[in-house]
């Protein structure tokens, strides 16, 4: 157990140290900065590994509980990796991993300061999944939306830094609110322990009930801005879609940081305090969900660059979330967190893939492509063609086989994981009793994965059909493809063991659905009254 | 079971392996061999089975199932496999990447056979969609022709959405019955129908297998699936790949048909489509077309029949699926064929080929002879049986007129096109137009074709020896105990049903002949030219993707930074007062008033409101005004026992002002402007006030309410408790900051470095705009002369001086505050400000080269040491065994200085102080810096490596 | 006296919301400024106001109740320092848009 509770803090400390690292030794060669970095990152996925095994073999319910300078809870800070944490960590972790290899090919010397920075956001990421307490889930966005400025702005031109200006701007509201939240809370509940928030919010005197409920809501803005939500996320597709491909790949977490700080709070904190809160915000949420979703797979239909569609995919994801955590139930829980681990993974590959296609494809015959798609081509005869098929550059093909199979997973088509998941939540929603959300639900689901599928397949013919030049094999670097072809490996291996994952996830979402759980694992018995 | 599930993974993965022709061969006639094996199985047992658990917790498995249905079903798939890629070996050019080819191949025969065999329903959906995906690239493998495009991405779209539409049924069905085994959905008898789900079901259900099965109105894409390699539309697109819908229909037909919905949809549709299909074949010029469309029109037959429910009516269905598998593959073959020798497909240019390849004329005849129904062919008897149940009696008038009707009108037309295939290919006179000579195509390509018409022929004749055991155990597995008499034999004596084929065979004729006249020219239908399903589809496609998607996205959205604000702001606003104002509860007045208090914030309160007036023109009005409202705040801190927020919030302030000031030399020149006083931004302007007003009252609303009630039992004892006895220092909020909430500390100053290190890297790069990147003119004033230089010196001289001798002065107390902080007010963030303000002093008194000359301090180091500082000081206790950042302390007498902790938090601070400075110190000199540089405007090219900065990094 | 800062937290927010929605990147960031003001007086009102009640305990015996609650000074200190660095972060950035797009207006389209 104590072994298990110093692996909770690594995830932060071992990123930190690489910012000292990079920070210290300045003036290093590349190649060597280069393999440090690396090192570092191996060294955190490693370590998420180590943490997510040790949870998944202590039996039951079990989360880390790391009191930080050893002060008693709920006074000191906390961090509480559960399972639903752990995994977070991990797909963080492993996406980051990926993101540096490719971005230690060419990207980081776009600008000063690339690695401290990208190893800030890992920090960020992890700490806000892995902490207990409100106000310093507040500081880990911070550092991490301040990472992911600087990042944003990495090799900036003129488009980074007008996305960036809205960018910054509207998440320094987020955070304003995120302290009015924060402050309403502690001064109805008196604590900032998101365990011993959930254990006072009944005892809240029924007059200050009012304001402890509208922190809450402020509060909800402000992850629902960080989640994406419509109609708080205009400045999404561009901020994603203007960054460094192996940064925009590294946000692929950061929506899910919103989800995941709605999730907890509100499973921890609503969930269990019934009353007409209750049903409103869960109706809220659904709404919002579907308006998300619809919005995302419209403008994915509307997107013609790839980087633009994978930021309206982010949008999807992000909806189907909001929606699985309104319809708060344990089954469909569980399924969206399946759906998060893979649709991160799989976002964060057509990110970097979208590069490489880059470089493969000159840009200009992509646009050919797509005015020829629209205006048609009369003067193409079928006739005249030869009825002879070409043969494929290898690098082009393996590519192709990438943006195939991502394709599938975002559209949820079968085989791959993304069909898994949303079959798992479907099923789940429809064992739950069919009610209304739960046609709205289906169909928001299936509709959208029609709209994604129709996009992709539109944007794969226009990329690897029309525009593909003849025979020249193109240049990618293998330590461009290897990350790509990993994470969504990765992907297809979720969807082969999908058994055993989907009873890891249920017993998480078994887990996160009962509060009591987690506040008697995070506050000692005599804290309890 | 398992062996043959083996076998198919085998077939899958052929995708990777190099799918030669052999490979593949090989693969279709083993799978073909086992099947016919398995068949003294089926029908002894009825169905075998074999289950690979996938995801049981969601009742979601790998069920192999093969009973007599999916057997036939699997006969078709691998014999008419093995034959087409036989025909292709001969058929592709040997310039083809030929591989991919076959792995495809291949890859949809595994798929469709899991299709067939699948004993769970999910599953099906899944192999479902498989097949769609694979016949996609199968019809986009000539993928530089743009028509192939189109056709595989109508194909795509139309079989994606079918496939969603049958996984939700599916799920739906699956929902009613309560499991996703094929055997207990078929064992649930009536529950579907019953349930009050069963027409979403059935809609959603009908949708996948009409679009699969090409069946009207979803009928256009077959046609333009045409476009891939004619070996694929033997295989997929007349053999299997449709007959998936109506293997579907089969399939769920004793749980779904038992109903007046079904046999509604499905009949008229069937029948709809069995028609326009037969008209519309008869109206093609491309061979391909006329069998595409014929193909539809069969479908449609099938449909028809499993729609009527009667069991009669499925057993012919199911032999019409076999007889029409066989005769159609074969006559695609035949235009293959025929393609490969003469290089068109076009009816017009093709005539009296009969001359130079006798065989396959012959051949291509008798598969005509089939499709049209003659007497003595496989065709005959199921349209026989066809036209049997049409004519059954039926209480409702209008079927009892339409189906028979309908039925012999499509049997003329396509006894029409049959004819007109033969005549106008075979017969007349030779050929004029084309740019070869035909002969017969080697003997091989022939072969697969050959066999399939004896195959019809045999069937035609015997049936009863041929097809009836294999017939009789796929019925038996659809209609189970119940299966009706029926016989197959060739005669059954002159009924209605023969008086209805004669009618067929003799209209055919009498419809063809003035076509032949009038007609053989057109394209397409006369009457329907104008709208095809293919155009209808591509201008949907395409103002779908870009007019609408566009529009849609242009109105819920937005890309300007103030509207989204705007929402921002008021949604908060919003869900604060609905969450909130319910249980508000009551506000009671005030009841003491300050005076002093009172004062100062009448004057915070006008210098706020006035910054937010001046502050678009006037920049330096507005700050001060700013700062005006920033004092007030530092003096209510102060006030209200706050001395370290005083304290902190005065020198941030300091800074931040200092930070702007350097900043204002480069955004653009205002002169005020008499503003537009158009209504509209009249508009916005009060929109803007209102919704800023309201904020500002909620927010005192609810400071007012909570400062007006009593505080609950919450943390903050513990710490005031604490805070000597284990925190070992007397500032309590000092000790929180670096001990009992250390870690939000660390992670603050982590943000303040990474900030400080993307305010350099930004800067790094920075371009001026054009307008203000020449120097202003004080400077070129100044150092337009020595004389100018020396002036400067001068006025400057004195204060340079001065600020010189603070300089140690500034530092010593900036380090007596961190030692103090503990106790005190103070601490590492105070001391890191007033420290790097002590260098701003000096940039201000002696100019930016003088310090960037003296300057011993390498920040990025700094604030690396910070960091790691106050890392390391966590670590230690880890070291020690306890939890990150556990703190100890003692005391320790300094003379001058005093009693001062030494705790392990003074380490951690001493890391604060250090990348405060660090961090601070490099903002500033980065912007400050910019003066001295001589940077390029925008848009010129890159800048030129800095020396000044080179320092830095 | 609470209402006096419940006024003066209210003014704050409404002057600061009504810059940030102006379109000028300077007015945006005098707003934010001031919001920050706001929201740290905000936090500072969550711990009920006390006068001469400075958490700063004299000796080792001391009782809680003389002292005004020091958590949400802490949480201010915090707030303070990372408005700090977001003001000057925005700032540079602000400049750097404005070089850039040769204009200070938020979308960076010209007048």
């Amino acid at each position: 157990m104590a072994a298990l509770n110093h692996i909770a803090i690594l995830p932060i400390l071992v990123p930190m140290a690489a910012v000292i690292a990079n920070l210290l030794l300045g003036n290093l060669r590349p190649p060597s900065r280069v393999r440090l970095n690396l090192a570092f990152s191996v060294v955190l996925a490693l370590v998420s590994i180590l943490l997510l095994v040790a949870l998944a073999q202590s039996d039951g319910h079990l989360a880390a509980v790391y009191p930080l300078g050893n002060w008693p809870v709920p006074f000191g800070i906390v961090l509480v990796a559960d399972r639903l944490a752990a995994v977070m960590v991990l797909v963080t972790s492993i996406l980051s991993l990926a993101a540096l290899v490719y971005a230690s090919a060419r990207w980081h010397s776009r600008g000063t300061n690339f690695f401290p920075l990208f190893h800030a956001l890992t920090m960020g990421l992890n700490g806000a999944f892995l902490t207990g307490d409100l106000f310093n889930l507040f500081v880990f966005f911070e550092l991490l939306l301040a990472a992911s400025y600087g990042l944003t702005l990495h090799g900036g031109g003129r488009n980074q830094v007008k996305a960036a200006l809205h960018y910054i701007a509207i998440n320094l509201v987020a955070s304003f609110l995120f302290l009015i939240g924060v402050a309403l809370i502690y001064a109805t509940t008196g604590t900032l322990n998101m365990a011993d928030i959930a254990r006072a919010v009944p005892l809240i005197a029924p007059d200050d009930r009012g304001l402890f409920d509208a922190g809450a809501a402020v509060l909800g803005v402000a992850f629902l801005i960080k989640a994406g939500s419509w109609p708080l996320h205009f400045w999404l597709p561009r901020t994603y879609s203007s960054a460094a491909p192996p940064v925009a790949a590294l946000f692929a977490v950061m929506t899910k940081v919103g989800f995941y700080a709605i999730l907890r709070l509100w499973t921890l904190v609503f969930a269990n305090s019934s009353g007409p809160e209750l049903a409103f915000g869960q109706n809220v949420l659904l709404v919002l969900g579907l308006a998300t979703i619809s919005f995302g797979s419209i403008g994915a239909l509307s997107s013609k660059a790839l980087d633009r569609l994978a930021s309206y995919l982010i949008l999807v994801s992000a909806g189907t979330l909001l929606l699985a955590v309104g319809y708060n139930a344990p089954g469909v829980t569980s399924g969206a967190l399946y759906y998060v681990v893979v649709a991160t993974l799989a976002a964060g590959a057509l990110f970097l893939l979208k590069d490489v296609i880059d470089q493969i494809l000159p840009a200009e015959a992509q646009v050919l492509a797509v005015s020829l798609e629209i205006y048609g081509d009369e003067e193409e005869a079928a006739d005249d063609v030869d009825e002879v098929s070409r043969t494929v550059p290898g690098a082009a093909t393996l590519v192709s086989w990438c943006f195939a199979i991502a394709a599938l997973i975002m559209a949820g088509l079968p085989p791959l994981s993304g069909f898994v998941s949303k079959f798992a939540m479907i099923s789940a929603a429809l064992g739950a009793g069919p009610t209304a959300a739960t046609w709205w639900f289906i169909a928001a689901l299936i509709v959208s994965g029609f709209l994604v599928l129709v996009a992709m397949v539109r944007n794969g013919i226009n990329i690897f059909w029309t525009s593909l030049p003849d025979s020249d094999t193109p240049l990618v670097r293998t330590a461009e493809l290897a990350p790509i072809v990993v994470l969504l490996a990765l992907c297809v291996a979720l969807a082969l063991a999908a058994g055993p994952a989907m009873a890891f996830f249920t017993e998480t979402a078994a887990f996160i659905h009962s509060p009591q759980g987690y506040v008697d694992v995070v506050l000692p018995r005599e804290a309890t009254p | 079971m398992p062996f043959l599930a083996c076998i198919l993974a085998y077939a899958l993965q052929g995708r990777l392996s190099s799918g030669a022709v052999y490979v593949s061969g090989g693969v279709a006639a083993l799978l073909f061999l086992i099947t016919l094996l398995l068949f003294p199985q089926i029908s002894a047992v009825g169905v075998l089975s074999h289950r690979i658990e996938w995801i049981p917790q969601l009742g979601l498995n790998l069920t192999l199932r093969m009973d007599g249905l999916a057997w036939l079903f699997c006969v078709l798939i691998t014999l008419i496999g093995l034959l087409v890629v036989l025909y292709a070996r001969y058929y592709m050019s040997p310039k083809d990447p030929v591989a991919r080819f076959y792995a495809l191949l291949l890859a949809f025969m595994g798929a469709m056979l899991g299709l067939v065999l699948s004993g769970n329903i999910i599953q099906l959906a899944v192999f479902w969609e498989l097949t769609g995906l694979v016949s996609f690239l199968l019809i986009g493998y000539w993928y530089h022709r743009g028509d192939a495009r189109d056709g595989a991405r109508m194909a795509l779209i139309v079989t994606g959405m079918g496939g969603l539409a049958l996984f939700v049924a599916m799920l739906l069905i699956g929902h009613i019955v309560g499991s996703y085994e094929l055997d207990d959905v078929l064992a649930s008898g009536s529950t579907l129908v019953d349930s009050p789900l069963y027409p979403v079901t059935l809609i959603l259900f009908l949708l996948a297998a009409f679009t699969k099965s090409a069946q009207f109105p979803f009928q256009f894409w077959l046609p333009n699936a045409m476009t891939a390699p004619t070996p694929v539309s033997a295989y997929l697109h007349s053999a299997t790949m449709v007959k998936a819908g109506v293997f579907l229909l089969t399939r769920f037909w004793p749980v779904m048909s038992d109903s007046e919905l079904w046999f509604a949809i499905v009949t008229y549709t069937g029948l709809a489509t069995l028609i326009f299909g037969a008209a519309a074949a008869l109206f093609q010029r491309d061979l391909k077309g006329l069998l595409a469309y014929s193909t539809i029109s069969h479908l449609g037959l099938i449909t028809t029949l499993l729609g009527m429910g009667t069991p009669l009516a499925a057993v012919a269905a199911i032999f019409h699926i076999a007889n029409h598998a066989t005769f159609k593959a074969s006559l695609f073959m035949v235009v293959g064929i025929i393609d490969h020798e003469t290089g068109t497909r076009d009816v017009r240019k093709l005539s009296g080929l009969r001359r130079f390849m006798p065989f396959t004329a012959t051949f291509a005849i008798i598969a005509c002879g089939a499709m049209a129904g003659v007497p003595l062919l496989n065709g005959f008897l199921s349209k026989e049986m066809f036209f049997t149940e049409t004519a059954v009696f039926n209480p409702n008038a209008f079927v009892n007129l339409s189906l028979p009707i309908g039925a012999t009108i499509a049997g003329m037309l396509s006894v029409a096109y049959s004819i007109k295939f033969v005549h106008g290919v075979f017969f007349g006179p030779p050929p004029t137009e084309l740019d070869r000579v035909p002969h017969e195509p080697p003997a091989l390509m022939r072969r697969p074709m050959e066999l399939l018409v004896v195959v019809c022929l045999a069937v035609g004749i015997i049936p009863g020896i041929t097809i009836g055991p294999f017939l009789a155990s796929a019925v038996q597995s659809v209609l189970g105990a119940d299966t009706p008499y029926y016989s197959l034999s060739v005669w059954h004596g002159f009924n209605w049903p023969l008086l209805m084929s004669l009618l067929a065979m003799l209209g055919g004729v009498v419809i063809y002949v003035p076509y032949y006249r009038r007609f053989r020219d057109v394209d397409g239908l006369p009457f329907l030219t104008r709208f095809r399903g293919q155009r209808i589809f591509e201008r949907l496609l395409v103002n779908a993707t870009n007019k609408w998607a566009r529009s849609f996205i242009e109105l819920f959205g937005t890309q300007r930074l103030q509207p989204q604000i705007f929402i921002v702001v008021l949604l908060a606003l919003l869900a604060g007062v609905a969450a909130g104002w319910a249980r508000m509860g009551n506000l009671p007045l005030p009841e003491s008033f300050d005076p002093v208090l009172g004062l100062v914030w009448v004057l915070g309160g006008v210098s706020a409101i006035a910054a937010a007036q001046q502050a678009r023109f006037h920049r330096l009005a507005a700050m001060i005004l700013m700062g005006g409202a920033g004092l007030a705040t530092c003096i209510t801190f102060a006030w209200l026992s706050a001395p370290d927020l005083a304290l902190t919030q005065l020198l941030a302030e300091i800074a931040t002002t200092v930070l702007i000031l350097l900043g204002l030399r480069w955004l653009p020149k205002r002169l005020p402007v008499p503003d537009d006083l158009t209504l509209r931004s009249r508009a916005r302007r009060a929109r803007d006030i209102g919704l800023a007003v309201l904020v500002g009252l909620g927010a005192a609303l609810a400071s007012y309410a909570v400062m007006t009630r009593g505080a609950p039992t919450g943390i903050s004892e513990f710490f005031l408790a604490n805070a000597y006895k284990q925190g070992g220092g007397t500032n309590v909020v000092n000790v929180m900051l670096v001990d009992f909430r250390g870690f939000d500390t660390m992670g603050e100053i982590t943000v303040l470095g990474v900030v400080a290190l993307t305010v350099f890297a930004l800067l790094r790069r920075f371009r001026p705009a054009a307008d203000s990147a020449d120097r202003p003119e004080q400077q070129r004033l100044l150092d337009g002369s020595a004389e100018g230089q020396r002036l400067a010196d001068d006025f400057l001289r004195i204060p340079a001086l001065i600020m010189t001798w603070l300089f140690p002065v500034v530092i010593a107390i900036a380090i007596y505050m961190l030692l103090r902080g503990h106790d005190l007010p103070g601490g590492g963030f105070i001391a890191g400000i007033i420290l790097s303000l002590a260098f701003i002093l000096q940039y201000m008194a002696n100019g930016t080269r003088w310090v960037e000359e003296r300057l011993r301090v390498l920040p990025v180091l700094w604030i690396g040491w910070g960091l790691g500082l106050a890392m390391l000081t966590g670590l230690g206790a880890m070291a020690l065994g306890a939890p990150f950042l556990t703190s100890a302390f003692a005391y320790a007498e300094i003379p001058l200085i005093g009693k001062i902790p030494l705790a392990t938090a003074l380490l951690f601070d001493l890391g604060v102080f250090a990348l405060v400075v660090g961090a601070t110190v490099l903002m500033l000199i980065a912007l400050a810096h910019q003066s001295i540089r001589r940077p390029k405007p925008a848009g010129s090219a890159k800048p030129r490596e800095r020396e000044g900065l080179a320092k830095w990094n | 006296m609470e209402l006096i800062l419940a006024a003066a937290i209210g003014v704050l927010a409404a002057s600061g919301v009504y810059l940030i929605l102006r379109p000028r990147t300077f007015q945006v960031i005098i707003g934010l400024s001031l919001i920050s003001y706001a929201v740290n007086l905000f936090i500072l009102a969550m711990g009920r106001l006390r006068m001469d009640a400075a958490p700063i305990l004299d000796g080792a015996n001391a009782n809680p109740a003389d002292y005004v609650d020091p958590v949400p000074q802490a949480l201010v200190l915090t707030a303070i320092v990372i408005g700090f660095a977001m003001t000057a972060l925005f700032l540079v950035v602000l400049l750097a848009a404005r070089g850039l797009t040769g204009n200070d207006h938020v979308d960076g389209k010209l007048d």
